[in-house]
């Protein structure tokens, strides 16, 4: 391949070539002289004429070997390319579906939300309703010049009853939606912010009311009022959300009443440890190490995305620059301890 | 006289050769399917050149990154017919990079059969 082939005018093996016809042309000379010394210098040409052959043949060989590395190396080079690019396909697609999960699951708490404000609100309507019947049944009697003290006083006891009803109820929806509002800020604006972590904590279980009271589950919340942090309500919030949607998914059979607790300590090193803990099924061994996986869910059939536990792992670690894990715990039920500096990162 | 200028392919090198300024530069990289290709245009411009080099010097500048085994053979040829024009002035520069330890000890064996030829080694970063 490399040599003999002359289009270039020249072979690889010339010199040893001209030599090679040397010695023939020598021992051709030599045939009538002394035959050992003959035999002699034969035995060195063929020795030589085997040296080159065996040098072609090396480079040859050698020649093959490097084309193959090569040839290996731009295939490694290629592969490589198309598996980088693979992983970044299938990490943008993981983070799309992380962006729908969260809205999903904002979608879910409007909903909530939407439902737990129709109470006051339709009790403030009815309230409302009746004082106005009420009015319009009083002036009619006032008009006709027919009106009783009897009457008088029990429309102002109608009128007293019901205004206090509205007040409160429309009290109870306002409050609804103002921490409504600073959840769903958070939760979409992502931004930075002072806060305090009691608050956050309280608003995020009251936007989750709906979802705890249908199924009777109590929710105890203990942090210290004056514990203020610099970060990312948002972010804690979707974590809470995440923890107490997942108890109500899978910790308790239909009927069974659930206590989930939240507890805050500030600990030393501005760090602090929240644990968020139910007393339902617990998390089965098998499952313990896999559970933070995304797209690990038992619940595949019945709308589970496995991207509850991932997330709330990608923002703890993300975001508040801190960690969670699964602890193992004695009392049923599970259990998970974050820790994350007071001021994020 | 003839100049050569052939451009590098992904599995040849850059050939450089100016007959007024009796320079040659050979840079990159060499594992042709046929050296002889390759190496025959520069072996013939050499020819022409040292046969009636006149008075006039040469100098050749390698760098090469890597090349395969008849590529090496090609360059021992080389190296012999630079060798045997004994009447032309001629300075082989022999690059390569400082790390590569191989590439340099290619260097030194070509150099070993040299006596009239110039021979300088050349470490680069």
């Amino acid at each position: 391949m490399s040599e003999g082939n002359s289009k270039g005018g020249f072979s690889l093996f010339d010199a040893e070539e001209r030599i090679l016809d040397g010695a023939k042309r020598l021992l051709d000379r030599m045939k009538d002289g002394d035959p050992q010394l003959l035999s002699e210098v034969g035995i060195l040409a063929d020795a030589y004429s085997r040296s080159v052959r065996e040098q072609r043949r090396l480079v040859k060989v050698s020649d093959r070997l490097q084309n193959q590395m090569t040839q290996l190396n731009q295939e490694l080079v290629r592969r490589r390319a198309e598996a980088e690019e693979a992983l970044e396909q299938l990490r943008q697609a993981q983070e799309t579906l992380v962006q729908t999960e969260k809205l999903a699951s904002l979608g879910a708490l409007v909903g909530g939300v939407a439902h737990e404000i129709n109470t006051p609100v339709g009790i403030a309507l009815s309230c409302a309703s009746h004082l106005d019947d009420s009015t319009k049944a009083i002036r009619a009697l006032f008009e006709a010049d027919d009106i009783g003290v009897d009457d008088f006083e029990r429309y102002m006891d109608t009128a007293a009853d019901t205004a206090k009803l509205i007040v409160a109820n429309c009290e109870r929806a306002a409050d609804l939606i103002r921490s409504f509002k600073q959840v769903a800020v958070d939760r979409t604006s992502s931004e930075r912010r002072t806060f305090r972590l009691a608050d956050t904590i309280a608003e995020t279980v009251t936007s989750l009311r709906p979802n705890l009271r249908q199924a009777g589950h109590q929710v105890a919340i203990n942090c210290p009022t004056d514990l203020v942090l610099d970060g990312y309500p948002g972010v804690i919030s979707q974590v809470l959300t995440n923890f107490v949607m997942n108890s109500l998914t899978h910790g308790y059979e239909t009927g069974r009443r659930g206590h989930l607790r939240v507890q805050v300590e500030a600990g030393a090193d501005d760090l602090v440890r929240l644990r968020y803990s139910d007393d339902g099924q617990g998390i089965s061994e098998e499952h313990r190490n896999r559970i933070f996986d995304p797209f690990f869910t038992t619940r595949r059939g019945s709308g589970g995305s496995g991207l509850g536990l991932h997330i709330v792992f990608n923002l703890v670690t993300g975001p508040l620059g801190g960690t969670v894990v699964l602890e193992n715990q004695d009392a049923p039920g599970a259990s998970f301890l974050l820790e994350f500096p007071r001021i994020a990162p | 006289m003839d100049n050569l200028l052939i451009a590098a392919t992904e599995r040849s090198p850059e050939v450089t050769f100016d007959s007024a300024a009796g320079t040659l530069r050979i840079k990159g990289e060499s594992y042709p399917e046929d050296a002889s290709q390759v190496f025959g245009p520069i072996f013939n411009v050499l020819q022409d050149y040292l046969g009636q080099a006149d008075g006039k010097g040469l100098k050749v500048d390698f760098e090469l990154i890597y090349f395969n085994s008849s590529s090496a053979k090609a360059l021992m040829n080389m190296f012999q017919m630079l060798e045997n024009a004994a009447d032309v002035d001629i300075e082989v520069n022999w690059q390569f990079m400082a790390d590569d330890e191989t590439m340099k000890e290619f260097g030194e064996d070509f150099s070993e059969d040299l006596e009239h030829v110039t021979f300088n080694l050349v470490p680069v970063s």
